[in-house]
């Protein structure tokens, strides 16, 4: 039905979104660590293993698992669909992701063909598992709105990201399959970044931005139109690159021109925003948008310089990913805590502000960009980059500090009785 | 004349406008924000009648759905309303960071309803009560708040 989304039964139980955004930093804090242990000179190539092992633990472990967790909350608000058995699938799909992840780091770093075999299996099931129930209840949706269609279509280059990932691992078993790697890479690194990510970003942005900070809506010309040039941008950017390869900057000029003119509109929304309070999560959003516009600069003008940058390129890109996904964490674990507690009944519930520490937030703020920009830096000075590694630890230990005591208190308060019995309601 | 879902979903922009200037004042000064608070206070309740003693009823007894999406609208207008009390509570007790704990709960709480009713619940009432929809829109217009 069309409403379904409508009763608050129908929200995935807690755990779904949380089992994921606790995950999440761990993963970070493991990158960072990886950071550390890694040769500082191998971290300047893209194609070294170290590079590869540590921008996964990063996408996968982070990014993938926040954005998969965020879909479990989302579907039912902005779709108005739930996910078929989402307790059991996003239980199933998280163990094998983490395990995935777990292997692949190991298998890769250390050249273990089974463990590599076991990741292929492992993320490959939990990956396709959310992807294929997220798609189904997208099948249910009546009112297409842009946001759906961002969501869909992410979801569509998340699925070919998965697939060229899988292929990409299995050649790293079977080295017949390695001549193809780097081909396949490139798109697989494009699509998942600028498609699976960026185009839930930007979907997800147009509904989330005006509503939260009561901000001006995106032009209805832009929320139909965006995403889908962005689409066909990156589509047509794999084919160029693959068969006509001095046409290739043109399509990646495409690509950049429509994430930096969203970083540029997304700026001017929230700087004409009706709502004039400032948070962390609205920090966390200016910071993202202009290392979205940097990196999109950053990356075509590397084009000079046939691509020497494009670790910079990436650690740019990759904050502005990160910022706009712990901003919207700070946002949301504490309201989904106040809503499932609200919703059993209770009513004296610590309140969002109370639940994360709003100085702790913003010192976690601070070590996390200060890391990025050091990161930078340490491309250039390779000396500072344990400096900064450990920084970025640090931030990423805080971030999951700040996450934890949020669903502390949510425990805590569950241990309590419920002011009203709300079975009434049920 | 608008259409339920049009006058209703601009409904919730003007409560938005107050809401935000309420944060605007309260962030000032919490003694100074009284006025608005009472403006934005207003405003929605005002809307959440509109909706449950005007609309709702006509779907009720259009759809004879009862126990579904208005019930649980009207659920959430009682969550609404008592965050809203307790924000009153806190500005009495000059309270700052407990009126923005609330009001930070409310506005997404607020915007999540919002959206739901903004893309299926209005959506199917304007469907389904299309030929009355000058009617209630007249009626929600001219209703007095109790």
């Amino acid at each position: 039905m069309q409403f379904n989304g409508l009763s608050l039964e129908q929200a995935p139980p807690i755990s779904a979104p949380l089992r994921f955004y606790l995950s999440a930093p761990l993963f970070a804090i493991l990158a960072g660590i990886l950071m550390l242990l890694s040769d500082v000179s191998a971290l300047q190539s893209r194609y070294s293993i170290d590079s590869i092992v540590i921008t996964h633990t990063i996408t996968i472990g982070f990014m993938s698992f926040v954005m998969l967790g965020s879909l479990t909350q989302m579907l039912p608000v902005l779709a108005g669909v739930k996910m078929y058995r989402v307790d059991l699938v996003t239980k199933i799909s998280h163990i094998a992701m983490v395990l995935g992840t777990l292997f692949m780091i190991v298998g890769l770093k250390f050249e273990v063909a089974l463990l590599n075999a076991f990741a292929m299996l492992l993320l490959g099931s939990g990956f396709l598992a959310m992807i294929v129930v997220i798609f189904m209840a997208i099948k249910k949706v009546k009112n297409f709105t842009p946001t759906v269609t961002g969501m869909s279509l992410s979801l569509v280059f998340a699925l070919f990201s998965v697939l060229m990932g899988i292929f990409l691992l299995f050649s790293y078993i079977d080295p017949d399959a390695s001549i193809y790697r780097n081909i396949v890479a490139n798109t697989h690194s494009v699509w998942a970044i600028f498609g699976f990510a960026g185009i839930l970003i930007v979907g997800v942005t147009f509904q989330v931005l005006p509503m939260f900070y009561v901000a001006p809506k995106f032009k209805d010309f832009y929320q139909k139109r965006v995403v889908l040039f962005i689409s066909i941008s990156l589509i047509l950017w794999m084919i160029t690159s693959l068969f006509f390869q001095s046409y290739a900057v043109a399509a990646k000029l495409w690509i950049v021109l429509f994430f930096a003119s969203f970083a540029i509109v997304f700026l001017l929304k929230i700087k004409n925003r009706k709502r004039k309070v400032s948070d962390i999560t609205l920090l966390y959003y200016k910071t993202s948008s202009i290392f979205l516009a940097l990196g999109s600069l950053f990356w075509i003008g590397d084009e000079f310089y046939l691509s020497q940058h494009i670790v910079v390129t990436s650690i740019f890109i990759g904050g502005f990913i990160l910022s706009i996904m712990i901003g919207m964490l700070y946002k949301i674990v504490p309201f989904l805590i106040w809503f499932h507690l609200n919703a059993m009944g209770y009513m004296n519930i610590p309140t969002m502000n109370e639940m994360i520490d709003k100085k702790l937030a913003l010192i976690q703020f601070i070590l996390f960009v200060g890391s990025l920009l050091g990161f930078i830096f340490s491309y250039y000075l390779e000396a500072y980059l344990s400096l900064f590694s450990m920084a970025f630890i640090i931030s990423m230990v805080i971030l999951q500090y700040n996450i934890i005591t949020a669903v502390l208190i949510y425990k805590r308060v569950k241990k309590t009785k419920p002011d009203f019995d709300m079975s009434a309601f049920a | 004349m608008s259409s339920i879902k049009e006058y209703l979903t601009q409904d919730h922009s003007r409560c938005d406008g107050y809401f935000a200037t309420m944060e605007e004042n309260a962030s000032k000064s919490l003694s100074d924000a009284k006025e608005s608070y009472e403006e934005f206070a207003k405003a929605t309740e005002r809307h959440f009648q509109m909706e449950e003693r005007v609309m709702f009823v006509e779907f009720e007894t259009k759809t004879g759905m009862t126990e579904g999406p208005t019930a649980m609208m009207r659920h959430e207008h009682a969550q609404m309303r008592s965050l809203i009390k307790q924000m009153g509570e806190a500005l009495e007790a000059d309270n700052k960071d407990k009126f923005f704990g609330l009001s930070e709960t409310l506005m997404i709480l607020m915007q999540q309803h919002n959206m739901k009713e903004e893309q299926m619940l209005y959506t199917m009432a304007q469907q389904h009560l299309s030929a009355e929809a000058p009617r209630v829109v007249d009626m929600m217009e001219s209703m007095i708040v109790e």
